[in-house]
């Protein structure tokens, strides 16, 4: 029996509930660091609104633990997988790509780190040939960059890759008329399908 | 006669080009999202919000109850065609619009469920427009005191009507407000639980985070665990014929059609209900109140017609408390709620003196919306069969960019996208354990409105509580709260609501 059919609802809904109480005393602590005293004269110090809050989230979670120990919740008699083998597989690979992918957006900036995440998830879980994955994971990030920095004006991370993006920038903002940019965006969209299939043609 | 005038402007400002085009657009991508299995309005809202930022606020709004709207319609396509829901609020659908097309009679199933809602919206809009004037003309007499009430209500009303296990379910609501506590106190200036001294806590957590990781990254790992990726389809022969035969069947809905309008608008109004227990009351109404109740769950146009009238009638329901009081009937709404502080509006009966085009053009452009989406869902069925058939492996990570892309972009930092991406696996492991999300989504957003109101209150009052329990000079604030005490104390008798709620669900 593998470990993931050993962790049951009931050991989840356990094991949560204590996780939750244990980050409820964290944010009484953390809030106890302003005062947490309410008068009219004072009126409500700076700790006071999240130390009671989380007080609450706190008594929440003890009858919860309540709950699972009388057996009183559909989750505490519950002894079924919490996730089953097979789903666990894409929920964690999921779950660990984009953890990647959200690291290395700090280093190697959106866009590249976007082709990468793509082409990995993309190749594991689909049955798409090559040649798909790579125009696909190419064109998203174009499609991305044109409209969040184009269309939007919203510069998104590009990390050590910046420099890169600066010949783009000139010509984004240069003395170029709208028609030219216009060809230019619409050749740069389509790009990563044509350079796929001439290789395609001249592997054959 | 003044409605009636503001009503037509605002009908002229949704036909302004610009609107129009984000309308049809905004109902094009709602009906596509809410056709996808697992994504419905509160996750087109969500992820969509960052980009209506570059646009002027009555165009935002106009596009995302466009958005709100198609998803709606679309849900009842893969709750038809793949017995999927496309969303929560399509449920229902699936229990006769399924067999329906097991049948063969698919078209049949997916006609009834469009003319369902167009009816559904029609009507709702119409009530809307009658009910939202007096209403905020009522509200705008409201201070601090009822203000603070009538959210403490909105809460209320999860525990009370929610259906859920009530301490998980105030947990969620806790949790909400708590972190909405994050960041500098407004009244001392002092910081507010700035974890490991990380200056990214000190801008606060913005609502679109939770929002985001919740009903975008969450969404999508409790849908890839669902389905694994995996989908079976339906056939459908689409012809003018089958398109015919669909609406003669459609005679017979009337009362379906009736309960599903009316029911459904009104549970819309309530903060816990929305469009989801609206179209499950609908239904188990419908099946108890007709002649035929035993057919219900063989195939029957009335069982389509019936939720899916409710959960159009009842998200425009939840308008109504978000544009009229700042209290938001849905997650959605809250979403769109947390959209007009961040666009630079007040939320509030103040809108409509302040704001009357936006109001008038959203109310407007419902009209529109609901018109455009019926002639687009039957239009477009075949294309929309062709998107079903997009295997999730390729979709998913594609909503993925936009949740990561749209989590950096409002605040342009990447400490909110590793939020968004705790937020989004939490939420995933806590609706596992049925803690419900949906509270906390409109916590956040509520929490500093309802923090502001508090203390301001309290001010009034000099430090005293009682300001909410005074009939002498606060009667509204007195009687919204008792009313939410009676709330938080009804899950104890066992509500009559959700002993229907569990019924409808148990027989289907």
């Amino acid at each position: 029996m593998s470990i993931v059919n050993k962790f049951t609802v009931r050991r989840a809904e356990i094991t949560v509930a204590v996780v939750l109480a244990l980050c409820s005393i964290a944010l009484m602590t953390k809030s106890a660091q302003n005062r947490i005293t309410w008068s009219a004269e004072e009126n409500m110090g700076a700790g006071f609104l999240p130390f009671y809050l989380s007080l609450g989230m706190l008594i929440c979670t003890v009858l919860t633990i309540v709950k699972f120990i009388l057996k009183k919740s559909p989750q505490s008699k519950d002894t079924s997988a919490f996730i089953d083998p097979e789903a666990f597989k894409f929920v964690s690979v999921t779950l660990i790509s984009l953890i990647v992918l959200v690291f290395t957006i700090g280093y190697l900036g959106i866009y590249f780190s976007l082709i990468f995440f793509l082409a990995f998830y993309l190749r594991y879980f689909s049955e798409k040939s090559i040649s798909f994955i790579t125009i696909f994971s190419l064109t998203t990030p174009i499609l991305t960059f044109l409209f969040f920095e184009w269309l939007l004006k919203i510069p998104l991370p590009q990390g050590i890759s910046e420099p890169l993006f600066y010949p783009v920038y000139d010509f984004m903002y240069g003395k170029i008329t709208m028609p030219i940019k216009m060809i230019f965006i619409v050749l740069t969209i389509f790009l990563p399908t044509a350079l796929v299939l001439l290789i395609n043609r001249f592997i054959k | 006669m003044e409605t009636f005038g503001l009503l037509l402007d605002g009908v002229f400002t949704s036909l302004q080009w610009f609107n129009l085009a984000l309308l049809i657009f905004g109902c094009l991508i709602g009906l596509f999202v809410g056709a996808m299995p697992g994504l419905g309005s509160v996750n087109g809202v969500a992820i969509l919000i960052p980009i209506t930022f570059i646009v002027p606020p009555t165009a935002a709004i106009i596009f995302l109850a466009a958005v709100y709207y198609g998803a709606m319609y679309g849900g009842a396509i893969s709750s038809v065609m793949l017995g999927i829901p496309g969303a929560s609020t399509a449920v229902a659908t699936v229990f006769d619009g399924r067999p329906l097309a097991v049948k063969g009679e698919a078209m049949t199933a997916l006609t009834a469920a469009a003319v369902g809602s167009f009816v559904g919206g029609t009507v709702s809009v119409i009530l809307f427009t009658l009910f939202a004037p007096p209403l905020a003309e009522v509200a705008l007499r409201f201070n601090a005191p009822e203000t603070f009430a009538l959210m403490v209500m909105a809460f209320a009303t999860f525990v009370g009507l929610g259906g859920d296990d009530i301490p998980k379910t105030i947990f969620s609501i806790l949790i909400g407000l708590a972190l909405s506590t994050i960041g500098l106190d407004l009244i001392t200036g002092k910081p507010r639980l700035i974890f490991f001294n990380i200056p990214g806590f000190l801008h606060g957590i913005n609502f679109l985070v939770l929002a985001i990781g919740i009903y975008g990254i969450g969404e999508m790992l409790w849908t890839l665990e669902e389905t694994k990726g995996k989908v079976q389809m339906s056939k459908l022969s689409v012809n003018m014929k089958e398109v015919g035969r669909a609406f003669g069947a459609l005679k017979k809905t009337l009362m379906a059609m009736n309960i599903g309008s009316f029911l459904g608008f009104f549970v819309g109004i309530l903060p816990a209900a929305g469009a989801t227990p609206a179209s499950l009351m609908s239904y188990g109404i419908t099946k108890q109140l007709s002649k035929n109740s035993k057919e219900f769950g063989t195939g029957v146009p009335a069982g389509v017609v019936a939720p899916e009238c409710a959960n159009n009638s009842a998200s425009t329901g939840s308008m109504l408390p978000m544009l009229t009081l700042g209290i938001p009937g849905s997650p959605t709404t809250a979403i769109l709620l947390g959209g007009m502080i961040l666009w630079g509006l007040t939320p509030g009966p103040l809108l409509f003196t302040q704001e009357p085009e936006f109001v008038w053009g959203l109310i407007g452009s419902l009209y529109i919306a609901n018109f455009f989406t019926l002639v687009l869902n039957i239009a477009l069925i075949p294309a929309f069969l062709m998107v079903l058939r997009i295997p999730f492996a390729i979709l998913a990570p594609v909503i993925f960019v936009l949740c990561v892309t749209g989590g950096y972009a409002p605040t342009q930092s990447l400490h909110d996208v590793w939020l968004m991406l705790l937020f989004g696996f939490g939420g995933y492991v806590l609706r596992k354990l049925d803690y419900p999300v949906a509270p906390a989504v409109l916590s956040i957003v509520l929490g500093p409105l309802a923090e502001n109101a508090l203390r301001q209150s309290l001010i009034l009052s000099d430090g005293s509580m009682g300001i909410f329990f005074d009939f002498a000079s606060k009667p509204i604030a007195a009687i919204i709260m008792y009313i939410a005490i009676v709330l938080l104390i009804m899950p104890a008798f066992g509500p009559l609501y959700r002993k229907i709620f569990k019924k409808t669900l148990s027989k289907a």
